[in-house]
């Protein structure tokens, strides 16, 4: 099975179970978590059911190309399930034989890993799933988002999507992998992940991005703050940029560890009032819920 | 008798929690059973990562209980015509009866005479399976996690929303045979909504096994049936059993347990049917150093290394599978994991070794330890000037010892610049002795840097306990020492320190590591110069010069707070009553933060010689308590011996006088100091300290505080309670 084999399994598999297959978010994100699919519709009462692939940008994982296991940016197929219905890990495990992973012949294990993302204020219980020892997947059952207690609890289930699809074709080397029936993974991407990796780790400018930092932060203030309200999907899309222009500084190896922690708190100040402004009450906020319809 | 089984179906639980699930499992219900008048006998607890299990004798029913009413007294019961009152018909009628029916009875033996009105209240016992529903839910209300989550469920004892450490999918409640009832409910907006269990009869086998009939629910009807039966869906219940098969399995791959490997623990806990399984390590890896393949294996993947000849070439695993044939695929894919970090690690490990580690020390400038205090290079040259104090100014180290202990200082930290360190944390400070054996370099710098970060645990006997031969020892623990100390003084310094359970420097860690490293490991000779934490805190302190913000002095009397207040956890930690501890650290010389190693002999004898004589020091502690609230504090401790006016201060002087000279081990003078008691109690009870005569007054005083004083040099006796 091939990697785009492996994803149209995933859509339809998740389709077929109700979820809305939605489009990676096109800003750059460290993790599906961050697609406001994720981080927004978590909040609040309403059910919600979603799947989507989400490449994640991590500059500090950057190896030039070299590396056979570790990327700048990497593939998510994030699934949302809110509320986690009782059978969620049988459900699971039904797109793991989808694939064509026999659990009966494999050791498949659902082992201790919790998540946090203290740039977001969200937190979660729950386990990596070990595929004959392989991280395949991270399952969390989300306690917090934007530092708001959840209500009901979502169910977020995310497979590393290059992984799966090495386990799957038995190679070693990303770059390996047979992305379609004729082209491989690296034809694809290893040129931008040398060039991804040389830009973050040798070219960027760090006082620029330290500007551009302290103005995504601003605008995103000032954009949620906007008299008349009804603006946090826009402040959002500040906070997840300056989210990324902070990856670039510490991958530079230009954010000492007391400045990381305060950078990281301002991040997750506009990420947590934009979730207050998401699940204000229509009424007082002129937004929220009914905003988005 | 009937027996109760109760079984809570879960989604993974992690292993680290269920010994400690199962322990409480079996306590909780034995409380709330004896609670609910059902005594539990025989409680077993079972377990696997999804299900924990109790099992217990219970009486059918709860006994028939009486229980005792008082009323009134028979004087306000009736007035002078011997007519019920209104009291009387009041307390009556709120008990059901009539007056009459009410029984008379003194509460009092010594005073027969007065009796009351009593109504005795029965209440009969409720079937078993009528109490056990309220049982269950506070039974699973009384579970503790260390992490617990919502899971949006519903509970109908009045408490409502139920967090748990993992989703619970089905459970297993029966008394008899019978099922108790009981249902979880989910809760939707903060009320409750529809059931989403039904404690019921049916139990689940392991998730895959047997292939093509796994998942399928099992009918049950006793511990003995479940155990009869879950064998054969894969689900080994006793983690004894699980144990035991996974040694099997360890001997059957040909893996010697020769380590006690914590991960073989963890694995009994990680699955429910343990088969244990061997892969290859290419041999192009096998002569990395042991700590990067162990840390590899065991750290990352939880596999056990395998050493033959010498090297690590194998690994075994756990799996939760049936093994034999099938475990080809599965070793494929584990290989293919450990393979790839291994290649990382070989590349590292080829790369850090192209320059010489000495080297390195420079980079370490481009190294922020905190942007306040510097740089790591910073860092390790106020490390050396600290060994150097301990060296020249406080002749705590020979000069080999200070030698070494200067360079392995200067050392300690440079492997924070490899590529080891840095894909491989856990690694540093072994990286670097690694690296510096590589070289060539001495067995005692080797050993220092490698543990320098130890102790990080305040068990004793815990690494890098065993470690070290002779002055390695000294050596190891200055530079320990230092670099603890270093860091304590500057975020202190710049007013970085602990607040309530937020630690994010791990300062309290540094600090009991500090004690531990004075405890256990800076073994001085008789006669020789031993640490005084005071001492070495001024030049830690000092080392920083005026980059911090706080005036030293302020920093340092904060950090001796800190560092006394981590003494008396250690030593509470370690089992010493805290009643005690605090007696001993209330001495006020000698000063425990001066010596350390001497206030833990102290108490030592303290805890002795009172265990010998508990009575006594019971009787002093109260007597001491009542000196202290006379004297206050700073009060002079002169008498006049012709002041001396009752027979009781007279002996109490005597006694004092006697014992004032007295030199010799703690235990003998403590055992000396507890005869002082019946002069102390006898002084107390005779005589008026606080006489009119200011001359009287003033001599007594003075005799109470010389007793006192006799003490302070060893233990403040006041702070022993009367219990512990």
């Amino acid at each position: 099975m091939n990697l785009q084999d492996v994803v149209a399994t995933l859509q339809r598999y998740w389709s077929e179970r109700g979820c809305l297959i939605h489009q990676p978010w096109d800003a750059e994100v460290g993790a599906g978590t961050m697609h406001p699919e994720t981080f927004l519709r978590v909040l609040g009462p309403k059910p919600w059911k979603v799947a989507y692939v989400q490449p994640s940008r991590r500059p500090a994982d950057g190896r030039y190309g070299q590396n056979p296991n570790r990327l700048y940016k990497h593939q998510q197929f994030q699934v949302i399930l809110k509320p986690a219905p009782a059978d969620v890990q049988d459900v699971y495990l039904g797109s793991l034989v989808a694939l064509g992973i026999d659990p009966a012949a494999h050791d498949v294990r659902f082992e201790e890993d919790n998540w946090e993302s203290p740039t977001l204020g969200a937190w979660g219980i729950g386990w990596q799933v070990l595929l004959d020892g392989q991280e395949i997947t991270q399952f969390t059952y989300f306690q917090q988002a934007g530092g708001i207690d959840l209500a009901p609890i979502s169910a977020e289930i995310t497979y590393g999507l290059e992984r799966i699809t090495m386990y799957l074709q038995d190679v070693d080397d990303v770059y390996k992998l047979r992305w379609s029936n004729d082209t491989l993974y690296g034809e694809v991407r290893q040129e931008e992940e040398f060039q991804l990796s040389r830009y973050s780790f040798e070219l960027a400018d760090t006082e620029l991005h330290r500007k551009l930092f302290d103005s995504y932060l601003a605008e995103g203030w000032r954009t949620l703050q906007a008299a008349g309200g009804r603006c946090m999907l826009a402040a959002y899309d500040w906070a997840l940029k300056s989210s990324h222009a902070f990856n670039v500084l510490d991958a530079r190896g230009a954010i000492s560890v007391s400045q990381r922690a305060g950078m990281i708190l301002n991040i997750r100040k506009l990420a947590c009032a934009v979730a207050a402004a998401y699940v204000a009450p229509p009424a007082e906020a002129k937004t929220g819920e009914a905003a988005r319809g | 008798m009937a027996e109760f089984l109760l079984e809570i179906g879960c989604e993974e639980i992690p292993a680290s929690w269920l010994p400690g699930l199962g322990a409480q499992l079996r306590e909780r219900f034995s409380e709330i059973a004896g609670r609910e008048v059902l005594p539990a006998s025989h409680v077993r607890v079972l377990w696997t990562p999804r299900r924990l299990v109790l099992a217990a004798e219970l009486p059918e029913r709860q006994a028939d209980q009486e229980s005792v009413v008082w009323g009134p007294s028979l004087k306000l019961a009736q007035d002078q015509a011997g007519q019920w009152t209104g009291a009387a018909q009041g307390f009556a009628r709120k008990n059901g009866t009539t007056p009459e029916a009410l029984q008379l009875a003194a509460k009092d033996a010594a005073a027969p005479e007065e009796r009351y009105l009593r109504f005795i209240r029965k209440t009969t016992g409720r079937p078993a399976m009528d109490v056990l529903p309220s049982m269950l839910a506070a039974t699973l209300r009384s579970l503790s996690f260390p992490k617990r989550m919502n899971w949006d469920a519903w509970l109908d004892d009045g408490k409502g929303a139920f967090a748990f450490g993992r989703p619970i999918r089905w459970i297993v409640a029966l008394l008899a045979g019978q099922v108790v009832p009981f249902t979880i409910y989910a809760s939707t907006a903060g009320a409750k909504a529809g059931a989403i269990l039904h404690a019921g009869d049916e139990t689940r086998g392991h998730r895959f096994l047997p292939r093509g009939a796994a998942g399928g629910p099992i009918r049950v009807a006793s511990l003995a049936d479940l155990q009869a039966k879950l064998p054969a869906a894969f689900v080994m219940l006793d983690p004894n059993l699980r144990s035991a098969r996974i040694g099997a399995g360890l001997a059957s791959v040909g893996a010697a347990v020769a380590k006690d490997h914590a991960v073989i623990e963890e694995w009994r806990d990680l699955v429910e049917f343990p088969s244990v399984v061997a892969g290859g390590i290419p041999a192009e890896f096998h002569s990395l150093p042991r700590e990067v393949l162990e840390t590899v294996l065991v750290h990352h993947q939880k596999y056990l290394p395998i050493v033959s000849a010498g090297s690590v070439t194998r690994f075994a695993a756990v799996t939760n599978t049936e093994g034999g044939s099938a475990a080809a695929g599965m070793v494929r894919g584990m290989e293919r994991v450990v393979v790839a970090r291994l290649r990382d690690a070989a590349f590292f490990y080829a790369e850090d070794r192209k320059r010489p580690f000495g080297d390195r020390v420079h980079d370490l400038a481009g190294v922020t330890f905190h942007h306040k205090l510097g740089s790591y290079r910073d860092k390790t040259e106020r490390m050396a000037r600290l060994v150097d104090a301990m060296g020249s100014q406080m002749g705590l180290l020979t000069k080999p010892e200070h030698e070494a202990a200067r360079e392995a200082a200067l050392l300690a930290k440079a492997d924070l610049t490899t590529l080891m360190v840095r894909e491989f944390t856990e690694l540093q400070g072994v990286m670097g002795g690694i690296y510096l054996r590589a070289e060539g370099a001495r067995e005692s710098v080797i050993t220092a840097v490698s543990c320098h970060y130890q102790p990080v645990s305040i068990e004793p006997g815990s690494a890098p306990a065993g470690r070290f031969a002779g002055s390695d020892a000294t050596i190891f623990s200055a530079v320990s020492l230092a670099d603890k100390l270093d860091t304590l003084a500057g975020y202190f310094g710049i007013g970085l320190m602990p607040t309530g359970s937020s630690d994010p420097y791990g300062l309290r860690r540094a600090a009991q590591g500090a004690i531990r490293v004075l405890l256990d490991f800076w073994k001085a000779a008789e006669g020789e110069a031993r640490p005084s934490l005071r001492r070495l805190v001024a030049a830690a302190v000092a080392g920083y010069g005026s980059t911090t913000a706080q005036p030293a002095a302020d920093t340092a009397s904060d950090l001796e707070a800190f560092l006394l207040e981590r003494l008396r956890f250690v030593l509470v930690a370690r089992d010493y009553p805290p009643d005690e501890v605090e007696a001993v650290l209330g001495a006020r010389e000698p000063d425990a933060l001066d010596d350390v190693h001497e206030s833990r002999v102290r108490l030592e004898a303290l805890h002795l010689v009172r265990s010998e004589a508990r009575e006594h020091f019971e009787g002093l502690a109260v007597a001491f308590k009542r000196a202290r609230n006379i004297l206050g504090d700073g009060a002079p401790t002169t008498t006049k011996p012709e002041l001396l006016a009752e027979p009781a201060e007279r002996a109490l002087d005597a006694a004092v006088e006697a014992l004032a000279g007295r030199n010799g081990d703690y235990e003998a003078r403590l055992r000396a100091l507890a005869t002082l008691r019946e002069p102390v109690d006898r002084f107390f009870d005779d005589v008026l300290v606080m006489a009119e005569d200011p001359q009287l007054r003033a001599n007594r005083l003075g005799l109470l505080a010389r007793t006192l004083s006799l003490f302070y040099r060893i233990a403040d006796i006041s702070k022993l309670g009367g219990q512990s």
